[in-house]
Order: structure tokens, then sequence, then C-alpha cells
């Protein structure tokens, strides 16, 4: 089974762990187009690559980021969020 | 005598007879031999039936790749004869026959062939009318063994386990790669998955006692070593991401975490492919080699052995070395070197062919033995020589499927005509014939640098730098098939494949491998493919005037041998969540429900009473006096600090921010789209502290979602989950103010107390939060208490409650109670795509707010035109036929034009009332719509305003 | 035994030509090019030349035919969804099935077996009684059963799942059917190729060429060709080609793993799902159990396979199926099915024209392939979305129109 590193808790099975989806910036929802928006809400960049992403380990409530190539399934680094640098 | 005289080293305990019987026939085997060695040391060649065609087999490759050699044993289907291993009273048969192994109806199928091409399925049997006749035929006639229906549930535990190196496969390079790696620090483990460790050290001697020594002190050596850990009768079932791998050790599942692994698993002995090449008496030369060291079975008399190898040489000289007159050696190659073994070969007097390849095997009586080969250098005139049976050593495939698994590239070698690793994944690792190398003398030194390589990569030591000497002969001829205007040269023994099949489907257009596979099932099979791939490959090359490697493989996927059910199961485990009140609700006869992972009472059983009846007396005693309802599922959460409120500001449609101190509102929760996901109840219990509910099945969910926005906003706040740390009752019903205060110093007034005010305070002797919410309808508490006191609130309220018929209440009830409320329920009065407009909770809503989820699309919703509308409906009191159920539909003009998405009797309305999802026009109160039952009929109802108990509130407020 | 095996028996070779013609060459210009080589793109070309007599049309695919999710699913035909438009389409996709063998004379082993979507909770019972009502509204055989019912189909199965999860009724679907799946892209591809469609396996498309909005050629790794009209149907790989036309849409990417049993002689006629238990499964004609669950939690671009799907798949096998304990899995593999927000399809024409896109087919779209075959060589030939895919335009992403599915899909078989 897959090993995803949580940034508290260590290297743990993927089956710990709940994935949400990539991290995407929401636009300002005073000023942006209706179609703006909805592109928010529903599209998605489907395309492999690494992307980062939230995740969040479920014992501990941890949630953090992961950057993962989405075609290989390799995680290039997990940290948590702010600890980008 | 077919069993020989004692063999050194061989696996059979002649002190322990075996009885057993086979298609009826009682047999005695000797403990330690496998189902197919005891039948052949009993005289038997015959030990099944081939797939399509129905002709005898018998061993193969005594591998656990003998697909025609499956016996129903008991309640277990297709179990192996090649591997399994003999028990005592085993009642056996072959399976896939029609009347038995001996004289299997089916086997006139074989004089049908010609009818029966490759894919013949696919040109005909379509008619329409008579297909499902066909397809039930053609399913009588395929599968293998039957299932029992009495087998037993069988739990069996598994193991996880941990290792610096994994080796698999504990042969000539496996057990030097144990020891290297162990040498270098590394706690190994090693597996095998028969029953001894050695491999061919074991069985592939060439008459030559050392090889099986010199094993064997390999052997010692490991066994004695502290860092190593042995285990046979475990086969790897698949390799899986970040060296996670699955070991069948006999009846157990162990779930390997290894650093590195080694991949040390050997070479598949491949057949040549002439005509009759399946007759039982014909077989791999790894399995003739078995047979006569492990089992000490002799498997023939007379032995006509096919080459293109040592390998060969060296069977003969085992062969006869166990007494089996060899006649001939047929060698494909023309010129080859003149090696040590073929000397020998030379010296005993054995005849050597070479050049020369069998064309044909001569079938004994009903083509259940051999008789003869014929064979042949395309030059002179053939030759037959008698014999019973034929001994094929022609080359090998790489067991390469855990490589292929974990993600190796392989390419083609010409110079040993076979696939071998060329870039391996970070820490896996390959060594002897797998990785292509076959020599005794260099598949120990590839188990060395393999071995090193591995601990190096887990952390131990360096790595060893080991040249490795190239192969002095190819060990496997590239085309060991031989063309025969009759057939029957089987390349897929599973599948009963002929060569000219691969033809045929080549033809039809099915000219890469992939499709071939699709098209023949070559490989297909329960060997997947383990002996006929590479000839498979190599027909396919051939026909289509390509390289091997252009023409590459399929995919290699778990599992490596079939692997039992009960072993994946394992134990079975099934969650369930439990209130801590849970064994009153037992007490008191409660009928269970799942609510999402939650055990719930649906309502409690009385004595002559029906399902129906206890629920609406559990709601009548609510609305009459009081009941007491546990609601500990809730999802339980608080939120603390200063931007607390901010916080749910943003999460919930509602406002917080001027939520006052010591009051609830009612929370409804939206995604991004703007759907309705959640609702639940806010309470403030300070400025900066508000503990909140959410639905049950979402409690879990909203937790874990509220934690990462405010991981994402930063805000300067905290949330805990108190799902399983609180229990939770309501309490409600006219009576339950006058109850509680029995209870409770606190003012319970509606002046100090109003409605959906929110308290702390003491509940007997208990610590508590209490809400004045009004869910069902009636003055009633929401008491939340620790979890370990759930069990004294529940016993002191009920003891409390005696006075005033408390009664407790149900899941049903409580739904009964809210539907008269016109309250919603999320995930039954809502969809998927249900959003606040949908259900009427526009007085919720504040999109004057700076933001919460969803906000935004609801902004372009709100503009546009409504598509429905949840609105309340009642039938006519007088109604007395079939209720409409939930999800009927509205019907009108023809068209759907809605659904209901809860009905109930209302004992204390006298009717029947319901929420029902309608078109916008048919929303206004008073519409008749129409409600078309399962039976087509239709009920009409009529569109009334909700709540229909209590509409003005008064319940709520302090009687006058 | 038929007659028509006599041939096989009689000719001196053997009868049967090739069912695909291999072309050496792309030829530079193709009135119609088909991304993707699956099920649903070979239908496509074979409609557009039967019904449109479009047959100046390109087939490319990167691998070989029917080799991506075409050859992965576990073959099950069922018109029993949730919406309206769902239940039209399939409905019509179930009525093209019936009479494709005889059609392709091409014997698929479309076998009716009846289907059962088992209800574990009341809620889902619920479910079924939407879907059974919306289903026969549009006149889908579809009806919600009790446990009795499904007793007496199945009288093997236990009832009360190892006693935590219970069944409280099905939703029975009598048409519901299996069939040989590689088959189908066979025939679909044999039938466009004697149309005058050319199949071009081992052509990967490597760019879409867009000028001024409008589609003018496609860039492969054999050559370029210039079209005025791409048919996208790339189920898995949707992405990566419209990143190649910078299209967004809310297609993700999840495997979805499936399983076999060694073969078994036939014991299991109908097709059972089980959404709690988070189960397929049927008896394939060869005897083999052929089995799934539902997707893999994460996205991945792989069709790797994981150890602990076939650990939770088996449970819960066992759960309803106890004696099974001795039956052994055979094989798993994967496959990566597009996953859209509503679990329905995203069909027809796009914001580029000459651009059509035939996606979004998570883990339904194997029944839909004759269906989508013939409404996207409409939509094609006629530049105009046809009727039953109206539903499925990905304008409805929005327009916050969504087509709900989910209950009907969460596990879509």
């Amino acid at each position: 089974m897959k090993i995803m590193t949580c940034p508290i808790n260590g290297p743990r099975p993927v089956s710990e762990f709940f994935y949400w989806g990539e991290i995407r910036p929401m636009p300002d929802p005073d000023t942006c187009s209706d179609d703006v928006w909805a592109d928010y809400v529903f599209n998605r960049n489907g395309a492999p690559g690494v992307k980062k992403e939230w995740w969040c380990h479920i014992a501990s409530n941890t949630w953090f980021v992961a950057e993962r190539d989405t075609a290989k399934d390799w995680v290039l680094r997990t940290y948590l969020i702010g600890d980008e640098s | 005598m077919i069993r020989l005289p004692p063999v050194p080293g061989e696996w059979i305990d002649r002190s322990t007879v075996v009885p057993f019987t086979f298609e009826g026939k009682t047999y005695q085997g000797y403990a330690g031999d496998t189902i197919s060695s005891a039948l052949l040391g009993a005289g038997e060649k015959v030990l099944g039936r081939s797939f399509k065609y129905h002709r005898a087999r018998g061993v193969l490759s005594l591998a656990n790749h003998d697909v025609n050699a499956v016996c129903q044993w008991g309640d277990r289907p297709n179990v192996r004869a090649d591997v399994t291993q003999l028990q005592a009273n085993m009642n056996l048969t072959a399976v896939n026959t029609f009347g038995g192994l001996d004289s299997d109806k089916a086997r006139i199928l074989g004089t049908f062939a010609r009818f029966m091409p490759v894919g013949f399925y696919y040109k005909a049997f379509h008619s329409k009318l008579l297909f499902p006749l066909w397809e039930r035929m053609f399913r009588g006639m395929t599968g293998l063994g039957k299932v029992s229906f009495d087998t037993p549930h069988i739990r069996t535990p598994k193991r996880y386990d941990f290792c610096d190196v994994l080796v698999i496969g504990a042969g000539a390079s496996g057990l030097v790669a144990a020891l290297t790696a162990a040498e270098q620090g590394a706690e190994v483990t090693l597996i095998d998955e028969n029953n001894r460790a050695g491999g061919s050290g074991g069985y592939a001697l060439g008459a030559e006692a050392s090889r099986m020594e010199q094993m064997t002190e390999q052997l010692n050596k490991v066994l004695a070593h502290p860092r190593i850990r042995l285990l046979t009768n475990t086969y790897a079932a698949g390799y899986y991401t970040d060296h996670w791998i699955a070991l069948v050790c006999s009846d157990v599942l162990i779930k390997m975490r290894a650093k590195s692994v080694v991949v040390a698993t050997g070479g598949y002995e491949q057949p040549a492919v002439f005509r009759n090449n399946d007759l039982p008496g014909i077989m791999l030369a790894s399995a003739a080699q078995r047979l006569l060291y492990r089992y000490a079975v002799r498997p023939m008399q007379r032995a006509v052995v096919l080459t293109a190898n040592q390998d060969g040489y060296r069977a003969a000289l085992d062969l006869s070395a166990q007494g089996v007159e060899v006649v001939a050696v047929v060698d494909l190659r023309p010129d080859h070197l003149d090696g040590e073994p073929e000397q020998r070969v030379i010296a005993l007097g054995i005849r050597v062919l070479s050049g020369y390849r069998i064309i044909e095997a001569l079938p004994g009586a009903k083509g259940k033995s051999v008789a003869g080969a014929r064979v042949g250098n395309g030059k002179s005139e053939s030759e037959t020589l008698p014999c019973d049976g034929i001994v094929m050593s022609v080359g090998w495939a790489p067991a390469a499927n855990l490589l292929y698994q974990a993600g190796t590239r392989m390419r083609y070698t010409q110079s040993l005509e076979q696939f071998v690793p060329d870039i391996l994944p970070p820490g896996v690792f390959a060594c002897g014939r797998v990785n292509g190398v076959h020599t005794l003398s260099a598949r120990r030194l590839d188990g060395q640098r393999a071995g090193s390589a591995a601990a190096a990569h887990a952390g131990f030591g360096d790595i060893r730098e080991i040249v490795i000497p190239a192969e002095t002969e190819c060990p496997t001829h590239p085309w060991p098939i031989v063309a025969h205007p009759q057939g029957k040269n089987f390349v897929d023994f599973d599948e009963d494949l002929q060569l000219k099949d691969f033809e045929n489907a080549v033809q039809e257009g099915f000219d890469n491998i992939e499709l071939l596979k699709r098209f023949s099932t070559v490989g297909m099979g329960p060997s997947q493919g383990k002996h006929s791939n590479m000839n498979a490959l190599r027909i396919l090359a051939k026909l289509t005037g390509k390289e091997p490697q252009e023409v590459g493989t399929t995919t290699s996927r778990p599992f490596f041998h079939p692997v039992p059910m009960s072993l994946l199961g394992g134990r079975g485990f099934s969650p369930e969540r439990r209130t801590p009140m849970h064994s009153r609700h037992t007490a008191f006869g409660a009928e269970w429900m799942m609510a999402g992972v939650w055990q719930r009472p649906e309502y409690y059983r009385r004595a002559g009473k029906d399902r129906l009846q206890c629920i609406q007396d559990e709601a009548v005693a609510v609305r009459q006096n009081v009941g007491l309802i546990d609601v500990g599922t809730l999802g339980k959460l608080e939120v603390i600090g200063p931007q607390a409120a901010e916080l749910l500001e943003r999460v919930y449609i509602s406002n917080y921010a001027n939520l006052k101190v010591g009051m609830t509102r009612y929370a409804v929760m939206c995604d991004e789209s703007g759907v309705v996901v959640d609702d639940g109840v806010v309470g403030r219990l300070a400025e900066d502290h508000f503990y909140f509910t959410t639905t049950t099945s979402g409690a879990a969910t909203i937790y874990r979602e509220l934690s990462r926005l405010n991981t994402m906003w930063q805000l300067d706040c905290g949330i805990v989950n108190h799902t399983g740390s609180f229990a939770a009752v309501n309490l409600a019903g006219p009576q339950s103010r006058a109850l509680l205060s029995r209870l409770t110093p606190l003012d319970l007034s509606a002046a100090a107390f109003p409605y959906l005010a929110l308290r702390e305070g003491v509940v007997a002797g208990i610590p508590a939060r209490l809400m004045r919410v009004g869910f069902v309808g009636e003055w009633g508490y929401e008491i939340h208490v620790p979890a370990n006191q759930g069990c004294a609130i529940w016993d002191a309220l009920i003891a409390a409650g005696k006075e005033f018929d408390l009664r407790p209440f149900g899941v049903e009830a409580q739904r009964l109670l809210r539907l008269e409320k016109g309250h919603i329920i999320i995930g039954q009065d809502t969809d998927g795509l249900t959003n606040p407009f949908d259900v009427g909770l526009e007085w919720a809503l504040k999109m004057n707010k700076p933001f919460f989820i969803g906000q935004r699309s609801l902004r372009v919703i709100d503009r546009q035109t409504r598509k429905q509308k949840l609105v309340g409906f009642i039938l006519d009191a007088q109604f007395n036929s079939s209720v409409p159920q939930e999800c009927h539909l509205v019907i009108d003009r023809g068209e759907i034009a809605g659904r209901v998405t809860s009905i109930a009797w209302s004992a204390t309305l006298g009717c029947h009332i319901g929420l029902a999802f309608v078109r916008p026009e048919l929303a206004e109160a008073n519409t008749t719509i129409n409600i078309r039952l399962t039976d087509r009929t239709t009920v009409s109802a009529k569109i009334a305003r909700t709540p229909f108990y209590d509409p003005d509130n008064l319940k709520q407020k302090e009687p006058a | 035994m038929p007659w028509r095996l006599l041939r096989f028996a009689t000719a001196k070779k053997h009868p049967e030509p090739r069912m695909f013609t291999t072309h050496s060459t792309l030829k530079p210009t193709y009135d119609v090019v088909v991304i993707g080589g699956g099920g649903h793109g070979l239908a496509a070309a074979y409609y557009l030349g039967r019904d449109h007599g479009i047959t100046n049309v390109a087939v490319l695919e990167k691998g070989y035919i029917g080799g991506g999710n075409t050859g992965r699913n576990t073959t099950i035909i069922r018109s029993n969804y949730l919406t309206p438009e769902g239940v039209k389409f399939y409905d019509e996709s179930v009525n093209l099935w019936k009479d494709l063998s005889q059609e392709f004379d091409l014997n698929l082993f479309y076998a009716n077996r009846g289907h059962f979507t088992l209800a574990h909770s009341d809620s889902a019972l619920r479910t079924m009684r939407w879907r059974a009502e919306v289903n026969k509204h549009y006149g889908v055989d579809s009806e919600v059963v009790g446990p009795d019912f499904v007793k007496k189909s199945v009288p093997m199965i236990d009832l009360s799942c190892g006693g935590h999860a219970p069944i409280l009724g099905a939703l029975y679907h009598a048409p519901g059917s299996v069939a040989r799946h590689d088959a189908v892209a066979w025939g679909y591809g044999r039938g466009a190729d004697q149309r005058g469609a050319e199949i071009h396996q081992q052509t990967e498309v490597l760019s879409i060429d867009i000028k001024g909005g409008k589609v003018c050629g496609v860039q492969t790794s054999r050559g370029y060709i210039a079209t005025n009209k791409v048919l996208c149907a790339v189920a898995g790989f949707t992405p990566r080609i419209l990143d190649m036309v910078d299209l967004k849409t809310p297609i993700y990417i999840h495997p979805l793993q499936a399983m076999v049993s060694e073969p078994l002689k036939p014991w299991l006629d109908p097709i059972l799902v089980s959404g709690s238990l988070h189960i397929y499964v049927s008896q394939s004609a060869r005897g083999e159990l052929v089995m799934g669950a539902s997707l893999d939690p994460y996205e991945l671009h792989s069709t790797r396979s994981t150890l602990d799907f076939t650990e939770g798949l088996s449970a819960h096998m066992l759960d309803m199926f106890p004696f099974l304990s001795h039956v052994k899995v055979m094989r798993q593999w994967a496959g990566m099915a597009d996953m859209t927000p509503d679990f329905a399809p995203v069909m027809g024409k796009t914001p580029i024209e000459g651009f059509y896109l035939d996606a979004g087919w998570g883990t339904w779209g194997f029944k839909a392939t004759p269906v989508s075959g013939k409404t996207m060589a409409h939509t094609v030939a006629t530049d105009k979305p046809h009727p039953l895919i109206h539903g499925f335009s990905l304008d409805r992403f929005r327009n916050y129109s969504l087509t709900g599915e989910k209950g009907a899909a969460s596990v879509g078989h």
C-alpha cells in the first residue's frame, strides 16, 4: 500500500488519509463574473501532473498539503500549510 | 515399480502411508506427496481433462500451473493437484468432466475441433431466439470446479510484517542473495512457494550429487543465520506500491512491508509445440526431475528428451540415473556447444539427434498415453522412437510477474532469447534466471550482487561490484514450435489453443499481442499464461514479421497464483457505532436500524402491538405527555476563539455573529455550488465559544471539512469534535418541563429559559448543556452530557419520568413528529441537487452577509427560474386505500411534476400528511396534485401549508 | 450445432477475412477524425457511415482498439437510471444492444440476466423506489422488490449479509444484461471498417490544430491530418486531450478496479449490485465471477492495482456469499474513469467549432456504447446535439443545471 507522510505523524499507509483534491485559488466572489465563478465551482484541472493537494490524516485530523505527481502517484513532499518553503 | 527406491533428499515420508480416493478409486500415497505425485506414483497418468476438447492430460509442470490437473476436493473447487499436499482420506474428482475422467462424454468435442477454430463462438449461436439456450449450454461446458453452498464463512486473521530485505524465491540465487544481504546487516525474509527451499538445486542435478550438496550447504547457512527468516510454502501473490507485498502462507495472508525486494523467482520452463504435445506422459524436464528427486516417482520407463540447452542433457542424465531408459536426446539445435553434460550423455551410449525435432507424439490407447515420438530433421526420412514419455527442455521464460507489477521495464535479449529487466524501479532487484542468468555458478554470483545491492538500498553496507559472466550458450530456443497439418499442437494448455488458432486469429486482424490475447484467450486461463505467453509471443512475432521486443508482452497483474477469498477477506471487519445508552435501548425492546455507521432504535417493541402501532403510540406519547429520544448520534462540535463566530458565518447560510450568548439558531450548510448538504443547531456559550450539532451522517465529514477550511483561512479559533465524547437526549412533550424540574435546579420558566435558549447546568447531578429545541414541535430540551454519564442521565430521566408516563421513542416516531411540524430531513427531503430556495429556506438565507460557502452560486441560482418547490400536502381524512410511499411521483398531465419525499399517517391530525417536491406552478396551497402509486393508480392530495401541527408555534410559549 | 460452423470444418483455409483493414499511411485529410478507438469512438464511426453516409473517417487509437475502458469494465448493461434524461438515453441504448449481435453478425454474448440493486437501508430503498417510478414512467422495466423476491432469484444469498447489513429489498431491473466487451469494439470496428472508415491503431494524437476557434487539423505520431471535425472519445484520458485545446471541464480521473475469480460451474445468473457493501458481481460465460467495488479514493492517472481493493471486496463478497471462502481470485486490474460532479456524461458540442466531446463516462460508459455512438454521430454529422443528449451538455455546469445521476450511479453498475 502507498505510503503518505503526514507532517505531524510521519509515514503512514494511505488508507489512513482522506484526499480532498487540488488546492485551487478562489476568485473574488464579489468582483468575478458568473462564468469565472462557475469555472471555479465545477471545473477541474483534470490532466495529470504535479499538483498541490489537500490531504488529511484522519485519525489525528491533520490537514496538510501534498505535492503529488498524479500520473505516477509519487508524493514529492508534504507540509503543513504555511510551511511551504 | 514406479516409485523409486529411496532417493537422497526426497520429500516424501515413506513411513506415513496416506490413503485417498480419486474419481472413486482408492489410492495410497505418502506424506509429502502432492496429489499429482501420489497419482503418478500409483501408476495413473491421466489426471484431468482439457478445457475445450476434453483431451486426457497429465503432469505438465508440477509447478502450480498444471491447470488440467485440477480437482474438486469436497467443497473446494479448483484444487491444483500438482502442488496441493496430499492429505489422508481426500476424496477427489477431476473437474469439468461429463461422466467422469475415464470416459468423459465431452471428449467427443475433440473430434469436432475442426468446427471450433479460434473464436468460433463469436461467429454463430447468436440467433436472438436461441442464444439464451446456447448460453446456458456454453456456461455448463465452461467453468471448472463447483462451489458448494454449504461451505462455511471462513474467517482468517491476517498478519502485518516488516523486513529490510525481502527475497522472493529460495533457489540458487535467492539463497545467496539472502545470505549476502544478511551478512551486510539487513534483517532478511526469504520466501519460497515450495515445501522446501533450494529450488532447482534439489532436482536439476544432471546426476551430480554435488549440486544438491552445494544447495544444502547454502541452505544450512541460511537456516543458521540469525538475521534470516525463511518462510516456505509461501508465495508472493502480488507486488504493490511502496514494497507492499502480499504473501500467501498456507492459510494466512501476510502483508509484508519491505525496504527493498529481491526477485529471485526463476523461470518457467517452456513447453515445445508439436502435434499431441499434450498427451499424458509428455512433460517439462523440470517436472520430470521434480518427480524423480522430490517424490521418488519415475515418470516414465522409456523417455525421449527434447532439448535445446544443457538443462535437457542434465534431465536426460537424471532420468537415466534413476532407471529410465532414455531412447534419445532430440536437440533442436544443429550446431551447439559440446557441453559437459552432453559428453556424459554420449558416454552413456544415449543417442543424440542434433538438428532434429519432434514432429508429433504418437498417442497410446484412447489418447491416454504416449506410444512414441516421430522425429525428423527436415532432410532425411522421419523416424519413430517408441517411448512412453517425452521430456521437454527447450527454454525458459522469466517468472517476471512481480517485476512487471513493480513497474520494471523489460527488454528482449537476443543472446538469451528471453526478456530481462532493463530498468528496475528503486528498491527492486532481480537475480538468477528471471534476470537472464542461467548457469548455476553465475546464478550464485548474481544473487550476491543483488543481495548486496538490496541491503545497501535498505541502508546496510555498501554495494559490492560483482561481474556476472556471460552465458556460454543460449538457454532458450527461439522457435520450439513445429507446425502440423493436423494440428493438436498446443500452445496454451489451459485454453486448448493450437498453433493454427494463432494463425487464424492473426488472419482475422488480431495481430497485436493484446488483441490476440483477447480474441484467442491465450494466457487468460487460471495459469495466466505461465507456459503459453512466451510461445504465443514468438508465434505472433513470426506471423507479423516482427522481433519479440516489438511485439511486447501483455500486462502482468496480480495475482501470481490465485488467492482464496477467505484469505483476502480475512476476519471481515464491519465496525458500527453505538451510543452510550445502547444497553438501555436493548433492555427496552429497541428494534435497531442503521443510521450511517450508527445503530439507532427505530422504535421500541411492545407486546401485542405491530411496528406501526408502536411508532404511532410513541408519537402520541410525545404529543400528550413526554417522550425521550437518544440523539447522541448527532455530530457535536465546538468552536472556540475570537474568530469562532466568523468561522460559522462563513460556513452556514444564516447569521451567527449576532447570536446572543445563551441562544441557539438553526444552521444550514451548503456546498460551493449552493446545494444543501447539512443542518444542525448552533448555540452560543460565550462570545468566543459555540457548541453546535450536525446531522448524524454528516458528523465526520463536516468536522473534517470545517477543520480544512479553518486551516486554510487561518482564523483565530479551534474546532473540537465532541461527537463521541458527549451523549445527548431530547426530552420532549408538554410534561418535559415538569419532569426536568425534578432533576435540575435550573430556572425552567419561559422567561429564564426561553425557546431556543441554551443553558449550562446540572441535571441529576450531572453537568449538562441544555437547549430548548422544537424539532418535534413540543416544549422540550436537548440535554448533552459527557458520554460516560449517558446512562446515568437516561436512567435518571426514566426514573423521574415514571409519574409523567414518560416513553422512550425511536427514529420513526421522531420522523413523524417533525413531519407534523414541517421540518425537513436533509438527505430525505433534499437530494444531491437541492438548493435552499427549493426547500423554502429563504428565511434562513442571509444573502447580505459578506461571504458564506455557496453564496456566490446561490446569487446566480436566485436569478434563474425556480424548477421545483418542497411543499406540504395532505390526503383526504377519509382516504382509505393504498397510501403513497416516499418517492412516488407527482404526475401532472402525464408528465413527472415532482415526487413525495416524506409521508406518514398523523394520528394527531387525523390524516396522512407529507412533503413533496412539485413544480412551482403546483405549489400554491389547496392545489390538487396527483400522486402515482406503484400500481399506476393515482391518489389526489391537496397542497397544505406547513407546519401541519401547531402552525403558530404556541407549544413553545408559556401557556396563558 | 449451427450449420455455420460447417464452413470451418469444410474450408481448406480458415474462411474468415480480416476484421479490420490495416492502413499503412494516414490520408492527408478526413471529414471526421475520431480520437479514441474504444467502443464509443468505433461506434460513432460506424453510425457516421451507417446513418449519415460519412465514410471519410479516421479513428485514431494510441494503443489497440478496445484496449481502454472498453476492455476493462465489468460489462453490465442496464437502463434503470434516476433522471429522465438518463433513463431515456440508456433505454435507447438497451434497445440498440438487443439487436447488435444480429446487426454485426458477430456474437457479442449479449446475455439477459436480470439486475438487482440491493438496498440495505431505508434511504436506499427510497432512492430505489424513485428510480423504479421514473423508469416505469419511461417504459423501462424496473421495480422495487422485497427480500423474498431476492431470495427466490438468488437462493444461496445470505440476506443478512453477515448480520450487519441486512437486505431490506432491491431494485429489480429485468432487462439488465452482460456482454462480451471486447467483441463490442470488434463489431463496431469491423462495421466501421466495412463502411470505409479507417482505423489507425498505435497512432497517438500529439496536438489539435485550432485556428480562429475552429478545428482545422490533428497532429499525430504518424503525421498531420487536416480535418474540420474532431470527436474526442477517450474516457480516462479526456483531460489530456482537452488540455491540448485549452477546454476546461469538471472531468477528473479516478481509477476503478475490478477482479475475477477462477472459472466455476455456473451458479449465479443475475447481476447483483450493493451500494452499501460496495459490490457488483456477475458470473461470466466463462464461469468467472466478475467483481467490482467503488472508485479509488483519490485522483490517479494509472491503472495500478491495490491489495486493499481485493481485501475489501472479498470481505464483502463473503458477507453476501459466505460459501465462496475457498474460491480463488485469479486476477485484478484497473481502468481510469472520467468522473463528473453529477455522475452523468458530458456529450455534444463545445465552444470550439468542430470539436465534439463524448466524455465523462465515469463508471457508466460501456452500457452507453451504442447510444453514444449513435447520438454523437448525429451530433457530429448535423452539428446539432441529438435530442437524447441535451441533458448532458457541457453548458450545464455553467448554468447550474446538473443532471443528478449520483443517486443511481454511486456504485454505478
